[in-house]
């Protein structure tokens, strides 16, 4: 419902998964006030769609690694998304 | 009074501990080797303590409340937060008396900066930590800086923060020998469509800027402009900063290696110390 709450979810899912030690509670992504597609995206993942709805990409980067993409396999998924920088930079000659 | 009798500034990609040996064996050896200085000079130059800055990766803080700046004056703080990074998780001693007198000193100067007394240290502080001193007893004061999540404070504010750092390390009334070290950079891109990038041009740029002592340079660069380098060169802030508490020293670089397996312009580059070169 708000990016605050898919940011919170991602960030207490990866969390649980650092800390974690011994039997961990399956991840329950339904106390977060999310809407269908936002859980939706969380859950199959869509890593694309999390990208789109404005997850951080620092928790998008480790979302992907705790569920098991490769930085490279992630960038496929983004590229489409790419924003061309274009802006003027001092050390571009 | 303390004296700050090293300053250095080096990258901190997780992969350098989590997978070393998957960056090519020259640049490794480069990059680990101007390490390996750092902390023979920190051995000769009798290292008391140090005063660690690194960005913000969501290890303490979340979007309830977010410092720009953070410092630890706990007795011990705990690391690394990342179970995968190959270094042994410990708690590293602090320092609180020197936390605590720069906090008061840089509030004095102008600044509001929040304190901690138990800080999570994850791979940004605890990468080029561990590089520095393998046996993890060098007491350290960890400040965090907010280098990730917009809105962020400005570089030159990051670089007059550093300057009221130094001046409060040199003011602590103890003689203490004491490292300021900034760990992140240079450039890289994570979480993003450009995820692996690293902008050789950009960091080449920044470090001969460093080197040169052409700072004002640096500290006009708009967060805009250093996006284009990637959402991880924001932590260039980390060297700004100990550039402003070294300062009027420049800098040396002393390794330079773009390492593709590790996604980051990996630096180290170490600033001419008063007294001490």
């Amino acid at each position: 419902m708000t990016t605050y709450e898919l940011n919170r979810c991602v960030y207490d899912f990866m969390r649980a998964g650092e800390l974690g030690t011994g039997e961990v509670a399956p991840f329950e992504a339904a106390r977060y006030d999310l809407t269908d597609v936002e859980r939706r995206a969380f859950e199959e993942p869509d890593i694309a769609a999390l990208y789109r709805m404005g997850l951080h990409p620092v928790l998008l980067n480790g979302f992907c690694r705790a569920v098991g993409y490769t930085r490279d396999g992630y960038r496929k998924l983004l590229e489409p998304l790419a924003d061309a920088g274009t802006g003027k930079a001092p050390w571009r000659h | 009074m303390a004296q700050i009798v090293l300053a250095y500034c080096a990258s901190h990609a997780p992969m350098m501990a989590a997978a070393r040996d998957s960056a090519p064996e020259d640049q490794r050896d480069r990059f680990f080797g101007a390490l390996d200085r750092i902390r023979q000079e920190a051995r000769e130059r009798g290292v008391q303590a140090c005063v660690v800055l690194s960005n913000e990766h969501f290890t303490n803080f979340f979007l309830e409340n977010f410092p720009q700046i953070c410092i630890g004056l706990g007795e011990r703080n705990w690391g690394p937060t990342e179970p995968w990074l190959e270094i042994a998780k410990a708690w590293i001693p602090g320092h609180p008396a020197l936390g605590e007198h720069i906090t008061r000193r840089t509030i004095a100067a102008g600044f509001d900066p929040a304190f901690s007394h138990l800080l999570e240290l994850d791979h940004g502080v605890m990468t080029v930590y561990h590089e520095l001193d393998p046996s993890m007893l060098l007491p350290m004061v960890p400040i965090v800086q907010n280098c990730a999540v917009a809105p962020l404070m400005p570089v030159r504010r990051w670089y007059a923060f550093g300057k009221a750092l130094g001046e409060a390390v040199r003011s602590f009334p103890e003689p203490l020998r004491v490292a300021v070290v900034g760990a992140g950079g240079l450039s890289h891109h994570v979480g993003t469509p450009t995820v692996g990038d690293i902008d050789e041009e950009f960091d080449r740029w920044f470090l001969d800027r460093l080197e040169q002592g052409r700072i004002e340079e640096l500290l006009d660069l708009t967060d805009a402009e250093i996006e284009l380098a990637g959402n991880g060169a924001h932590e260039i802030r980390s060297w700004l900063t100990v550039a402003g508490a070294a300062a009027p020293g420049t800098a040396r670089t002393l390794a330079y290696e773009p390492v593709y397996p590790w996604i980051t312009g990996m630096a180290v580059s170490r600033f001419v110390t008063a007294g001490v070169s």
